[in-house]
Formats: structure tokens, sequence, C-alpha cells
């Protein structure tokens, strides 16, 4: 039969031709299914890759801290007690094997002073690097975080922005901390209440300028870098081993990789995808019943030619197949006109998002693959397939000569 | 059972409907035709000339009795092995051309080929020289919405010849068409019977049905073998 498949796709081409707009509605619904499904999935890859491209550079790093650790909605809580990681225990983790470099981050109690008034705040000292990785997931409603070579800078919350002073600070403006000036490099976006510890009222320096404004080092959290990935795992269990044993507490401190963070990051967004990709997939359904009904009705008007050509030979199955066909190239070709259609898509949704929930510094884009597009096409002709079945199987049952009296 | 005789029926009945309703549209009908013979079944309207074509042409099965189409027996097949039995032994001409519309004449020709797995080149190729023996080479490319009644019923029975059947029906071939054409499709349809096919045409024409070798009347469901003169 393999050499009237041309033929029978030229019958196809031509049935769908004869009824055009019918079959251009058919198969747009097929291709808002495939468009929506392309798309999200699109934008969640994309998600992915914006996520792992920036954490992954940091994949060699484990995070101490005093007490509950870092989750994905925040850092790790001070212990109310005032209790600190000791120079012992930071000896102790740059003494385990395999450990490359340890940074701290500190805090403590400071005047700031801008326009002659004074407030007390809380001063965090940490390293550029321990910066952008505790900080990626909140913005900057200006200016940037700080450098590895600045000096004299510091990165403030929105309520000492806003709210401590009777004239509020932008960015560029200078401050003085227990009396050294310091230049206000980037202001965070008001956060509210998410999160344990908000960044609303803090006030960001690195260690360098901390310890030569403060004197003593308050260290609440260690950075700890590894020389071999693969050991990442095993090192973090080791440095709480150790800290736990210095305090003689089973809980002192906790340690989280970014691996982990990597890991609970993806499987959110796993999750929100599969629900995204599961809510389009009725668009879809919806797509395979009008595909039927086009067959059906396509069935019901063609019921005299079906009768021809049972008169002059055709087989049940040959009918079947003309039919099927139909189906599978309504479908196949919407399948496609909705991948391309995902694909534009994303990129337009991308960028709705970016102007308008998402900030401007996230570099996110969609992300279509081969394997998406593949299936995309596969699932559509699918979906061509298993909906023209049934129209196909009521043209194909039809006895020729009742077909033939149809008028 | 002898070759010769392709058409065979025993006592076949066709029954529509049941209870009061019931109709009996043949009744034990009993009809040999041989090879290469032209027969032309005329009768009234409801008298069950086109069922008795329609069960030649395995369009349709018999209530009863047993029907023979090149010695075998098809009142007991099953659909699919009708379609192949129609496909390959029966070239059928209905009285309202039943072309594909969409499909010009020559995919009209081609199509019945292509159900019988010849080649697509060969296919074409046929086609061709079959739409040339009725006269339509300058037609090829037209679909029936653009070609006359008669060359509509020509086309149709260049598709009838296409898988070579030794069988050719007609259902009131030249019904729908005006006399001239009407001659050049009876023309055409004796060509074929001389060439050793056997035709078999239904008619309520008389001057048509003079032409055929045999000519056998129905009247309420019941054969009767006529003389034809001349």
């Amino acid at each position: 039969m393999n050499n009237m498949l041309r033929d029978n796709l030229d019958l196809a081409f031509k049935n769908i031709r004869e009824r055009l707009s019918r079959s251009i509605l058919t198969l747009l619904g097929i291709a808002i299914g495939i468009m929506a499904i392309v798309s999200l999935i699109a934008i969640g890859e994309g998600m992915n890759v914006a996520v792992t491209e920036e954490l992954s550079s940091l994949s060699d790093t484990i995070l101490v801290n005093v007490g509950d650790g870092f989750s994905i909605f925040s850092i790790g809580s001070v212990k109310e007690s005032g209790e600190y990681l000791t120079e012992r225990d930071i000896s102790d983790i740059e003494r385990i094997p395999g450990v490359k470099e340890v940074t701290t981050q500190l805090t403590g109690k400071g005047i700031l002073q801008y326009r002659n008034s004074n407030v007390s705040v809380t001063l965090t000292g940490m390293d550029s690097e321990t910066m952008k990785l505790q900080h990626f997931s909140e913005n900057l409603e200006s200016g940037s975080l700080l450098q590895e070579n600045d000096r004299n800078k510091i990165v403030i919350g929105a309520k000492i922005a806003h709210d401590y002073f009777d004239t509020e600070i932008t960015v560029g403006e200078r401050v003085k901390i227990n009396g050294n000036k310091f230049i206000v490099a980037g202001i965070f976006e008001k956060q509210g209440i998410s999160g344990v510890i908000s960044t609303d009222d803090i006030v960001l320096l690195l260690p360098r300028d901390f310890e030569e404004i403060i004197g003593e080092k308050n260290i609440y959290s260690a950075t700890v870098t590894v020389y071999d990935i693969n050991t990442v795992e095993s090192i973090a269990l080791e440095i709480e081993r150790t800290i736990n044993e210095n305090h003689g507490e089973d809980d002192f401190a906790s340690t989280t990789t970014v691996s982990s963070i990597l890991k609970s990051i993806q499987r959110v967004l796993d999750i929100i995808q599969t629900v995204l990709v599961a809510i389009a997939s009725i668009a879809l359904v919806v797509a395979s019943v009008g595909i039927m009904n086009t067959m059906l009705t396509s069935v019901m008007e063609r019921t005299r030619e079906i009768g021809i050509m049972k008169a002059i030979g055709a087989t049940n199955k040959d009918v079947m197949i003309l039919f099927i066909l139909e189906g599978m190239l309504l479908s196949i070709v919407g399948g496609v006109i909705g991948t391309l259609l995902g694909i534009f898509g994303s990129k337009g949704l991308i960028a709705a998002l970016t102007s308008t929930v998402l900030s401007h510094n996230v570099d996110l884009q969609p992300v279509v693959s081969l394997i998406s597009v593949v299936l995309a096409v596969g699932v559509s002709m699918i979906v061509g397939v298993l909906s023209s079945l049934y129209p196909a199987w009521k043209a194909a049952k039809m006895s020729p000569i009742e077909a033939v009296r149809y008028e | 059972m002898d070759i010769t005789k392709v058409i065979v029926t025993k006592d076949i009945c066709k029954t529509y409907g049941s209870g009061p309703l019931r109709v009996e549209a043949l009744k034990k009908v009993n009809l040999v035709v041989n090879k290469g013979d032209y027969i032309s079944i005329i009768g009234p309207s409801g008298s069950g000339k086109s069922t008795l074509l329609n069960l030649i042409g395995c369009l349709d099965t018999p209530t009863s009795g047993k029907l023979y189409i090149e010695g075998i027996d098809v009142s007991t097949l099953k659909e699919n092995q009708l379609a192949k039995i129609r496909r390959d032994k029966i070239g059928f001409i209905f009285q309202k051309y039943n072309l594909i519309p969409t499909l010009t004449a020559i995919e009209n020709v081609a199509l019945a080929m292509g159900f019988a797995g010849v080649e697509r080149k060969k296919r074409i190729a046929r086609a061709e020289e079959l739409l040339e023996l009725v006269g339509l080479s300058h037609r090829l490319h037209h679909k029936p919405s653009e070609l006359s009644g008669g060359e509509q019923q020509r086309v149709a029975i260049a598709r009838a010849l296409a898988n070579n059947p030794s069988i050719i029906l007609g259902d009131e071939p030249t019904g729908n068409v005006d006399t001239s054409s009407g001659n050049i499709i009876m023309e055409i349809l004796e060509d074929i019977n001389k060439k050793g096919n056997t035709v078999i045409v239904v008619t309520h024409d008389p001057t048509i049905a003079k032409r055929a070798k045999r000519m056998i009347r129905i009247q309420d469901g019941v054969v009767r073998e006529q003389h034809v003169e001349g």
C-alpha cells in the first residue's frame, strides 16, 4: 500500500483545502495547545538554565550558619542568644582536608549618620562572592552589590534608604558609619516580611571595612570553598560535626551546599512546570475533540465519496488510512505552527515578564530544545491519529450501496 | 463450475425491511451470464433491476441464495473480500457518474488502480491511455465540475476499466446524458464487449436495451429472458 501514500496525502491535502476555513480553525485549536505547551516548557527550561548558571559557579561552596541554615527564601537566623562562630571554629574548618578557603560573614552594631541625623543599625560584613550568593534572590531597586576591590562602600535596605531619615538616601550619596565615610553603592528593593532576615534594615559592607570600624569579629556565618566539587557534601557534614562538637550542641550550626540549594530550586521549578504543562494539555484535549468533530462532519459530508471509493474497490483499511492521514495532516500542520508560535511566544512572554514582574537584571532566555520540538510535533501527530480513529472507523464501516445512494 | 459462466445466480432473493413493511425486491432469481455476454436489463422503476445489478456488482449481498462471480461464491464473503472482488473483477458505471469531485479526470481513473496497488507511474500512464480510449485525452486534468455529463460518464467508464475487470456493469449509464452522448457511451461499451468483456446494462430506454445481445426483463422481482429482435 506504500505506493498509495503519496496519492492518499494528495487526496488528504485536497480535502483539507476544499474545506479551508474549517481546516484552519481546527488546526488553530491544535496550534494553540501546542503553543502553550512549547512556550511553557521553553520558559521553564530557561528559568532552570538561568538559576543553574547563576549558581553553578558557586558549586564548590558551602555555607556555614549558626542556627537553622539556609533555604531558598531566607538566610540563616542569627541566634537570639547572640552566639557566634569562634576563631577556633574557623581554624578547625580550615584544617579539614580539601577545604580551599574560608571567608566569614560578620555582624555588629553601628551608628549610621546621614545629614546630621543618627540611627543605630546592624552592620553585616561579607565578601563580594558571599554577597552575590546570599542575596541572589533579592533585587536591587538601584545601584549594585559590592565588588571585591570596593572600599568604603555599602549596600542598604529599602527602609533605611526611605524611612529612617527625613531625606531619602539615594545611590551615590555619602553617609557615615561610626564616623567613617561611606558611599551608598546599592539599595535593596522593599522586601516586607518575607524571609527570616529581611533586607529592609540591612547595611552590607565588605569585611575589611567592617573590621576597621567595629574592631571585633562577630562571625554569624562562614563561606567555605573546596578544591573538589565532588567532596562538597562530605566536607559539609564534616564541618557541621566539628562545630557542633566545639560548642557541645547537636545543632549549633548547620551547613548548606549550593548544589542542594540548586536541587531544591530545580525541584520547585519542575513542579511548577509540570502543573503548567498539565493545564496547557487541557487545550490539547479540547483541540483533539475539535479534530474529531471536524473529521466526523467531513465523513458525513463525504458519505457519497466514501461510497464511491468502496464501490470501485477501496477496502475498509484504505478508507480508514485516508481519513486518519487527513486528521494527522491537520494536526501536524497545527503542531508545527503551534511550535513556531510557542518559540516566538515564549520570547514575547519573557519580554513581557521582564518588563513587569521580573527585574531587568535577571537574564532569562527561553530554551527550546530539539527534544521538545520533536515531542510537540509527535504529540500533535498522535493526537491527530487518535482523534480521527473514530471518524475513520465510521467512514470505513459505511455500506457502499447506502453511501452511493446518499444524496 | 465452468469458467465461461462468469455470473451465476441460484435462487437469490433480496428483501428489505421486516414485518408488514417487508419488501421483496428480488424473488428467487436464477441467471447465468456467459463470458463475453452483452445483456440489457429492463423493467419499470421499482421492479428490482438496480437491486439485481448491485448484487452482481457486490455492492450489496443477497438475503438468500447463492451468487457466483467467476466461480467464487460471493454471497458468503466478508466486506473486505467483497471490496477486492469489486476492485479486480467488476467495473461499475453509475447513472450519476459518481466521480470524486476533488480529483481531476486522470486522478479519478488512477485512484481505482491505487486501491489495487498498481505503481504510481504505471497508474498515471494507464489512466491516460484509458481516457484516450474514451476520447478524453484533451480533458485529463479537468475536474468533474468542468466536464459535461457525457464527458463525466466517459471518465467513469475509463475508471471502470482501470483494473481490467472482466465484468462491466452500467446502471442507467445514459440516463443523465443527451442522446448523442448516450450513443457515444453505448458505442464505447459495445467496443469493450467486442474485446471480450462481459457487459450488463440496466436501462429503461428500449432503444438502448435492444442494442444488447440478450435482454432480461424484470417485473416485481421476477426475471424473464426476452427475445432480442433483429
